[in-house]
């Protein structure tokens, strides 16, 4: 990203725009948040940092490009520097056994119709389902996170992320198998299919 | 030689990059009518859009805390904006 220079300290019209472009993103941000910390108040540290770093930062933001990208970048960054070396967790998944369909499989053979597969999986609680996801380990959740939760693209990932795009494909891949099988742990405890 | 058309094995090893929107021109054209044709193709792949869409809708949504606005508001209000280098 062009670098420019940076605006005067206080610059009312930057602050008033950040303000204007930046808090609308709160709500998504806050909920990436919980799901990289995993509980409510280090969600809220994390994202009172990331706005704090991001308002310092808006002078060198160029204007037009893609500020929900940046404001995730800072989040992610954030949250990798100040957490993730408190957390002793793998930092791979172990998908040997886990084959691609694999939740879909299960459930055909359990005997759900495939018509209604996924309307086993709506029968889970919210919470459940976001442990699912908070269950994957750092850099598999994010990859997680950042496709299917908040839509952005493969480049973008990289670019939020630092890794090439060949590593977001394959930790999404990975990840997605991972939490399927997460999933289906919990579709069985919770009795929604026989056994 | 015209080419053969994309088969079911080909279809369901590229449904991830297809669901995510990173396959352009004619190898989604291909994929799009493949689907149309194919049941249990269409089944795999509604269930991966599903399985997406029910993470969205569980995994983004959490209600923020009445005070982290006002909080994020004080925070910036006592903070100096981008420093001059």
């Amino acid at each position: 990203m062009a670098r420019r220079p940076p605006a005067p300290p206080d610059d009312p019209a930057l602050k008033e725009r950040f303000e204007r472009e930046a808090l609308p993103l709160l709500p998504n941000l806050y909920s990436a948040a919980l799901r990289m910390t995993r509980n409510p108040a280090d969600a809220e540290d994390l994202v009172q940092e990331t706005y704090l770093r991001a308002f310092r930062g808006f002078g060198g933001f160029e204007e037009g490009t893609n500020l929900r990208a940046w404001m995730y970048r800072i989040l992610t960054n954030t949250f990798i520097n100040a957490y993730r070396k408190r957390q002793r967790e793998p930092v791979t998944v172990t998908d040997e056994d886990v084959q691609d369909w694999y939740l879909y499989d299960k459930l055909g053979e359990a005997g759900v119709e495939a018509s209604a597969e996924s309307a086993v999986l709506e029968r889970l609680p919210d919470e459940d389902v976001q442990q699912a996801l908070e269950a994957l380990p750092d850099g598999f959740r994010l990859a997680v996170l950042l496709a299917d939760v908040e839509g952005f693209s493969y480049k973008e990932i990289a670019e939020i992320m630092g890794i090439p795009i060949g590593t977001v494909m394959s930790r999404l891949h990975r990840g997605r198998k991972a939490l399927e099988k997460a999933l289906w742990e919990t579709v069985r405890e919770r009795g929604l299919v026989a056994d | 030689m015209a080419l053969s058309p994309i088969d079911c094995q080909q279809v369901l090893e590229q449904i991830e990059l297809y669901l995510d929107g990173e396959l352009g021109g004619s190898l989604r054209a291909e994929i799009e009518e493949h689907l149309g044709r194919c049941g249990p193709c269409m089944d795999h792949s509604d269930f991966q859009r599903r399985l997406k869409e029910l993470l969205r809708a569980r995994c983004g949504c959490d209600q923020v805390p009445a005070h982290l606005l006002d909080r994020i508001r004080a925070l910036l209000a006592e903070t100096h904006g981008p420093p001059l280098d």
